[in-house]
């Protein structure tokens, strides 16, 4: 079966299944505040970062920090749930699919929820930015590019921690045990990012990289750049060793 | 004497009426079979009485106590099987039937007895999801006798079971009335099946009770109108079959 | 009697380890804390309590709420997954008191949980510290502090997941609501303050007395109206379905 026709079907086993609902009212709760307290952007000159920019970083930190990657937890929680709930899983077991594909279209949807949540978080940034503009006569927008450019680095180095996230869901039958490892796994993130072995935990990568972001722009604060090496390395193999794991145990519980 | 009675009771679901009027006369001491095709309102009738779904319009009162005002203590005297069998998976047989088993305040070896009733004994230490369709049947089987309730409810209790099986619980319900004197409300869309097990039955279709009395009285009125009378299935058919085309030409 | 089901009925689910595992994972967090940079805070003038709390609590005190949360959605999980819920409303037992029963489990572990956190903190207040008088009843104070200000979380995400047939409903639900909670709790605005999430992350030195007595007055009545609209909201599904 076409990769392409496995992974529209698993869309269409997300429906009415209102995920996109939740991770929409995180998006809007995580702009709440800021908008609230747009004010308090001016003060932050001090550290040498411009209002918009601090708008802008503030927030997507809330969001890297800890609310997307545990709406991704929750996400995986649906993708497996889905399956487990009325045995759906036994029947695409029995259907001439290839587990593999059908592990990696899951975890394609995965990264398709990720995106889509990244995308709402930008979307409702310039909403915003927009009403902090008016409330505070100040221009709070900044160019969508270099936007995009931020909300990107953050998905891009969010997909070894979805990685990691959709292998403790495929590979942990007890759902409180792998919903209790993903959320418990997002806390210490923002400790791991001081020290200097923060590139061997995949759950911090995106915190990690808006913070460095944060540093080129706030003149006053440092922070350390990004290396690549053994930064890129080290995430690619960890993804790879994630997904073949996950891909190995898809469906192996069912078919004992 | 009737121990349930209802009183055109009706069930709507926004547009789609599930159960039209209906009023049934259950003897006490008798098995009722309940006889109708898939989505004939069977499963929303047993519903109602067990109080998981409101009725729209109409009444009923089962053992002369009314819903909702004695809703606990209907569900007091009923033991009760709807559907799909409902159990805690995590748990094994056993372990669900003494949840049961407390929550009725039933001495322990109901349990016990319960599950020999039903023939899981040998597998009461299972995990409930790992039983075959027929062993969560039978759990389920099993969490309604339990106690020995004076009124049972049994939406399709043979599903799922093999012949043999089929036949051990047919024998087993058909005993009841006389073994533990209580009524046995059960529904079936074979009229085979019923026929083996009931005293009296009821048709139901599309939500309209078609026909309630005994079989020999399904027999004489069947004759009276023509239908087919030397094979109960067949009368079960022709008479669905003339309610759908009346009701397609109403339409 | 139903508290004892409910313990059964959470047999085998991972409950009872996940608390435990949970619990022993948040204490060791001061430990490792101390272990690692313990001259940072051995040269603080604050009683070691103190210090030991405004470094770690916080963070604790989220993975506190985080177990909860996911305990709630595999306590209703377990009634959902193979339709028991359903079998239990044809019983003679309101599901009222289900939910009660369900609480008190709760709370039972939540005190394991805040108990293995106090042994932690005691270890690490004797081991990198000096023992001093009142330690005992500093120690006792707080965790009875922590402990009425993490109830109303636990009612709620319990109200929660009764609420939602699907575990990541409830789970989503949830951790939007501890987001939010981790956002306001730096506002200055009482109301916002005493949101059920926000509680079990206030630290008893941190506010005055007048403060401190308002957290428990909210967190008293936040029970109680959680606990009513928990009440009317099963009285309102049972009468729609």
């Amino acid at each position: 079966m076409n990769f392409l026709v496995l992974t529209g079907v698993e869309f269409k086993k997300i429906r009415r299944s209102k995920i996109l609902l939740i991770l929409l009212a995180a998006t809007v709760i995580l702009w709440i505040p800021s908008i609230l307290n747009a004010d308090l952007n001016f003060k932050m000159q001090a550290e040498g970062i411009s209002p918009e920019n601090n708008f802008l970083i503030q927030g997507f930190l809330g969001m890297t920090w800890f609310m997307y990657p545990a709406s991704m937890v929750v996400s995986t929680v649906l993708l497996i749930q889905t399956e487990r709930g009325n045995k759906g899983i036994l029947k695409m077991l029995a259907l001439p699919v290839n587990t593999l594909k059908l592990c990696l279209a899951k975890f394609l949807i995965l990264l398709a929820l990720g995106a889509t949540q990244i995308l709402m978080m930008t979307g409702m940034y310039f909403i915003s930015a927009a009403i902090a503009a008016q409330t505070q006569h100040y221009p709070f927008i900044l160019s969508p590019l270099f936007v995009m450019k931020e909300a990107g680095l953050v998905y891009l180095s969010s997909i070894p921690m979805l990685a990691f996230f959709w292998m403790t869901a495929v590979c942990i039958q007890t759902p409180i045990f792998s919903i209790g490892i993903g959320l418990a796994s997002i806390v210490p993130s923002v400790l791991i990012i001081n020290t200097k072995a923060w590139f061997c935990y995949p759950m911090s990568y995106s915190f990690y990289v808006l913070t460095s972001e944060y540093g080129k722009l706030a003149s006053h604060i440092l922070t350390s750049d990004i290396e690549l090496v053994p930064w890129i390395p080290v995430a690619a193999i960890f993804t790879c060793f994630c997904l073949t794991i996950s891909c190995l145990f898809f469906g192996q519980h069912e078919r004992r | 004497m009737n121990i349930i009675e209802t009183e055109n009771l009706s069930k709507t679901y926004s547009g789609f009426t599930a159960v039209s009027n209906i009023n049934l006369h259950i003897p006490k001491g008798t098995v009722y079979g309940f006889l109708g095709p898939n989505g004939a309102g069977k499963s929303t009738t047993m519903k109602m009485f067990l109080g998981l779904t409101k009725p729209t319009s109409g009444n009923f009162h089962i053992n002369g106590k009314k819903y909702p005002e004695n809703r606990v203590s209907i569900l007091k005297e009923t033991g009760s099987f709807i559907e799909a069998p409902a159990f805690y998976g995590n748990l094994t047989g056993k372990e669900n039937l003494e949840i049961i088993q407390k929550i009725l305040g039933l001495p322990k070896s109901a349990v016990s007895e319960a599950l020999e009733l039903v023939g899981l004994t040998e597998f009461k230490n299972r995990l409930a999801k790992k039983y075959s369709l027929g062993m969560k049947q039978r759990l389920g089987l099993a969490g309604a006798l339990i106690g020995r309730p004076p009124i049972l409810i049994l939406d399709e209790p043979t599903n799922g079971l093999d012949p043999v099986g089929i036949h051990e619980i047919r024998t087993l319900i058909r005993s009841l009335p006389e073994q533990y004197d209580c009524t046995v409300l059960v529904s079936s869309h074979l009229l085979s099946e019923v026929e083996l097990m009931a005293d009296n039955i009821g048709i139901l279709n599309h939500g309209h009770l078609l026909f309630e009395g005994s079989l020999a009285e399904l027999k004489e009125n069947a004759a009276f109108q023509g239908y087919p009378t030397d094979n109960l299935e067949d009368t079960f058919l022709a008479m669905i079959n003339e309610d759908n085309q009346q009701r397609s030409c109403v339409k | 009697m139903s508290i004892l089901l409910e313990c059964k009925k959470m047999k085998k689910t991972g409950f009872y380890p996940a608390f435990i595992v949970g619990g022993i994972l948040a204490s060791c967090l001061p430990v490792i804390n101390m272990a690692v940079r313990s001259e940072i805070f051995t040269g603080l003038q604050q009683p070691p309590l103190q210090i030991l709390l405004n470094e770690n609590w916080a963070m604790m005190a989220m993975l506190n709420i985080l177990l909860i949360l996911s305990g709630a959605c595999i306590m209703y999980h377990t009634e959902n997954a193979e339709r028991a819920l359903q079998k239990m409303q044809t019983l003679p037992i309101r599901e009222s008191s289900m939910f009660f029963a369900k609480f008190i489990l709760m709370i039972g572990m939540s005190i394991v949980v805040l108990a293995t956190e106090a042994i932690s903190f005691l270890f690490c207040s004797l081991h990198w510290f000096h023992t001093y008088d009142g330690l005992y009843t500093d120690l006792l104070k707080n965790f009875a502090y922590f402990f009425i200000l993490l109830l109303p979380a636990i009612l709620l995400s319990l109200a929660i997941s009764s609420a939602c047939s699907n575990m990541w409903i409830s789970l989503g639900i949830g951790v939007v609501c501890f987001f939010a909670a981790t956002m306001i709790t730096s506002t200055s605005h009482f109301i916002l303050q005493i949101f059920p999430f926000c509680l079990p992350l206030r630290i008893l030195t941190e506010s005055t007395e007048q403060t401190v007595i308002h957290f428990l007055v909210a967190s008293v009545l936040e029970l109680l109206a959680v606990g009513i609209a928990e009440l009317s909201f099963l009285r309102i599904r049972k009468a729609l379905v």
